[in-house]
């Protein structure tokens, strides 16, 4: 059972504490994101797991054995953890088979071999064996990183940005391999990313990390439908905030009573964050609405649009969005969450 | 193919004529009198020689490697305090020209000589080439790729073998081979230490008798045995100058209470190396201060600055001009004479100096001890130097401007010197200068060849210890070191480069 388990975990560098009391469980088997923006103490976490920094305080566990406290700390080495940096950091002097094959110290050689092949192949560069890494695309170095990680079948694979260096095509195809690749490996895996979309379409679940502490654990619907305040919930996706009071179990705002998903108290006052997927536009001569702008990107688009002095920009279906000048009609579907101030 | 103007090709075809005449004339000689010089070569002084040579370049070579190494990994890698500083003294013996140095411990020190005097100086005064080849090579290193090695589970030294050190290794190899040239090629240090090498035992043949077979003899062997080195050379200085990679994430090792040890040895290392040299240089240029003909000082330096000014700017312009055949029109001659240019480079200067002794004397005595022959010997000792200078701002000038000047009208020569030259003119002085002040401290080629009434800052230092006036040499050291070592240390590309990345 490789389950992770920190506590209280805090990290400072002199006067800065970069992280201020984190706890997170990571399951056997499971693959958890740490989603957060740059500066927020991502990476830090992941030196504090991998046992490169000390933690000012807290306590680190990993398969029920404590490898990390204020006191003593387990080196590197000796914690069968794999990581995966941002650019690969292959070594440069190595082909990618003895790349792969570097953490398998004291396997037989046939044993060596035979894991090295397969996986090459889980990675799909057999044909790579030999090849210097220089010759490796971006994505290929990213794979040969990820079996060197693999390799000696670590309690935790520690996934650093990995696919942050590579074009948009290539992220999104790779990210598909990579949850593949830990699934057929049974691994238990940390991923920190900055990337929303990333983390979501990845994870298990999904940690968001903000200034030095993880303000939210769940699921990746959980926290994309019910994010616990305003800064998540705008963090994950273009949302539009709107004033709002509580009135007869709903929300009253300028564009009606809406139905709030979380619990809410009569006569509270705060605000609600609308997804642009959650607008509905119908063209209408008569509308309030007025479209002033659309970014098109094939599969929808993005339409920008003002009603009763609102500015909101609503998700649309590619083809048949509204067009600038257009007057339209505009609905919220389905429920909101609300926010008190 | 685009002809190149006839000027190029005039002062290209001279400058490879004067690389290879006058070494291809001692070694024709030596084959005329064949017999009497395998004579010279059969004795078992030679073969003390031999020994003496190989093993100062092989003890040299070590311990500078692991000097310049300790020195690089310390202040890029670690956290050890004031790593800049200590960057900047580890490069700073490159001003100190060795004999200089030499001299500094030696006025103290009268009984400093032999094997252990000249292995300890070169050593101090070499280590900065592997300093600045292993830091520039250290700091392209990503470090994410050791943590990694970490967590596979090599511990800290064994990422140091099998991680670092494979990386560094190239680089580290074309400095360890630049570091046996220089002590292949050094004269004046281990002649001041009275240690016998080849160059010593050359210079004292030729001083010593009339026969100059012998130390012609000798000097072939030099040459052998420094060809053979260069060969090695040629093939990793690739290695070595092509550093495009873009710099690597630096994690700094935590050397916690090893942090004072480590900052106690650096500092040792600057005091042997920099400090007692020009301190002790300073109290006998202080003491000796009443004494000083000052009149005989400044006719020296007069001597110095003409010579480098002469030299500066006769060797810039035909490295300009090889630069510009063999960069700007790639014909095969104009490469071609970029390579035999290139061939006389890391020659010892004495077996250089003996070469055009004799080519000198017997065929162009018109010449022979005359300022001009001397600038013939920097040529030969320093175009290539020149060539590697001014070929980069040459060739940096975009293609599409010559092509856009002729365009409007302006013939190919004239555009040469309209457009090119111009915007390359600022490296090309960078060129100039830097030959200026390697001339400026440049002592055997000097000695043997200077006319008589000419003297030099360096040919008065060594005629002071001669005559074992230490305090008489001094001064002339001293501004040695503050006219042509720091000026030209400042200039070293090389040098500022990775200086500016030991931070970060």
């Amino acid at each position: 059972m490789a389950t992770l388990n920190l506590r209280g975990v805090k990290k400072s560098f002199g006067d800065v504490e970069v992280l201020s009391g984190v706890d997170l469980f990571v399951e056997d088997k499971e693959l958890v994101a740490v989603l957060g923006a740059s500066g927020s103490g991502k990476s830090t976490l992941l030196r504090l797991i991998a046992g490169f920094d000390k933690p000012t305080a807290g306590t680190i566990e990993l398969a029920g054995k404590e490898i990390s406290s204020v006191t003593k700390v387990l080196v590197p080495e000796k914690r069968n953890i794999g990581i995966v940096p941002q650019d690969a950091a292959l070594f440069p002097h190595l082909s990618v088979s003895q790349n792969i094959g570097f953490g398998l110290a004291g396997w037989s050689s046939k044993d060596k071999a035979a894991r090295v092949t397969e996986l090459l192949e889980i990675v799909e560069l057999l044909g790579f064996a030999d090849a210097s890494p220089d010759k490796l695309s971006g994505g290929q170095a990213q794979r040969v990183a990820l079996a060197r990680a693999l390799a000696p079948r670590p309690a935790i694979v520690l996934m650093d940005e990995p696919f942050s260096a590579l074009d948009a095509e290539l992220r999104t195809r790779l990210r598909l391999d990579v949850k593949a690749i830990l699934q057929n490996q049974g691994a238990t895996a940390i991923l920190v990313t900055h990337d929303q979309e990333e983390a979501l379409s990845l994870a298990d679940r999904v940690a968001v990390l903000r200034s030095g502490q993880i303000v939210q654990v769940g699921s990746p619907t959980e926290i994309y439908n019910s994010p616990v305040d305003i800064g998540i919930a705008t963090f994950l996706g273009d949302a539009v905030l709107i004033d709002g009071e509580v009135k007869n179990g709903k929300v009253v705002t300028l564009l009606g009573a809406l139905n709030p998903l979380n619990k809410v108290i009569e006569g509270q006052i705060g605000r609600v964050a609308i997804r642009g997927e959650n607008f509905y536009l119908l063209p209408n001569p008569k509308g309030e609405g007025e479209v002033i702008g659309q970014v098109f990107f094939g599969h929808d688009a993005v339409v920008e649009v003002v009603t009763k002095g609102l500015k909101i920009r609503a998700r649309s279906n590619g083809p048949f969005a509204p067009e600038v000048g257009m007057k339209v009609s505009v609905w919220v579907r389905g429920s909101v969450n609300f926010y008190p101030v | 193919m685009r002809k190149p103007p006839a000027l190029l090709v005039v002062f290209g075809v001279s400058a490879a004529l004067f690389a290879v005449l006058p070494i291809g004339y001692l070694v024709l000689r030596l084959f005329e009198g064949f017999d009497r010089a395998l004579a010279e070569l059969l004795r078992l002084r030679t073969l003390e020689l031999l020994g003496n040579t190989i093993l100062l370049v092989t003890a040299v070579s070590i311990s500078a490697l692991l000097l310049g190494f300790a020195q690089a990994w310390l202040t890029t890698r670690s956290n050890v305090k004031f790593a800049s500083m200590f960057a900047v003294l580890a490069a700073l013996p490159l001003a100190i020209p060795s004999y200089v140095m030499a001299l500094g411990y030696i006025s103290i020190f009268p009984n400093f000589s032999g094997f252990f005097a000249s292995w300890l100086v070169l050593t101090l005064a070499t280590s900065p080439y592997v300093f600045l080849g292993v830091t520039a090579a250290l700091v392209r290193i990503d470090t994410a790729s050791e943590e990694v090695a970490r967590t596979l589970g090599l511990g800290r030294f064994q990422v140091l073998r099998r991680i670092t050190w494979p990386q560094v290794r190239p680089a580290a190899t074309a400095a360890v081979l630049l570091v046996a040239l220089y002590v292949l090629s050094e004269f004046g240090a281990i002649a001041l230490l009275r240690f016998d090498t080849f160059t010593r035992a050359i210079y004292n043949a030729y001083r010593g008798s009339f026969d100059r077979t012998s130390a012609a003899a000798l000097a072939l062997v030099l040459l052998i045995i420094t060809l053979i080195v260069i060969w090695f050379e040629r093939r990793y200085r690739g290695v070595y100058l092509a550093n495009t990679k873009a710099l690597g994430k630096r994690v700094r090792v935590d050397l916690g209470s090893w942090s004072w040890v480590a900052m106690a040895g650096l500092a040792l290392v600057a005091i042997v190396s920099v400090g007692v040299p020009i301190l002790s240089l300073l109290v006998w240029s202080v003491q000796g201060s009443a004494s000083l003909n000052l009149t005989m000082l400044l006719d020296a330096l007069w001597g110095s600055v003409r010579l480098a000014l002469i030299s500066g700017l006769v060797i810039g312009a035909f490295a300009t001009a090889v630069a510009l055949w063999a960069v700007r029109y790639r014909t095969k001659l104009g490469v071609f004479v970029e390579t035999v240019t290139w061939a006389t480079h890391a020659l010892p200067a004495v077996v250089v100096g003996l070469a055009l002794v004799f080519f000198g004397a017997n065929i162009t005595p018109w010449i022979y001890q005359t300022t001009w022959m001397l600038v013939i010997a920097y040529m030969i000792l320093f175009l290539p130097n020149a060539l590697a200078a001014i070929s980069t701002p040459i060739a940096q000038v975009p293609r599409d401007l010559e092509d856009v000047s002729q365009s409007l009208g302006v013939p190919a020569n004239r555009t040469l010197f309209k457009v090119v030259l111009p915007i390359a003119f600022p490296g090309i002085i960078a060129g100039v200068a830097l030959v200026a002040l390697t001339v400026l401290k440049e002592l055997p080629a000097t000695l043997l060849l200077r006319p008589t009434e000419t003297n030099t800052l360096a040919t008065r230092l060594w005629g002071a210890t001669e005559d074992l006036a230490y305090s008489q040499a001094a001064p002339y050291a001293l501004l040695l070191v503050i006219i042509a070592g720091l000026p030209a240390l400042a200039l070293n590309s090389r040098a500022r480069k990775a200086l500016s990345e030991v931070r970060g």
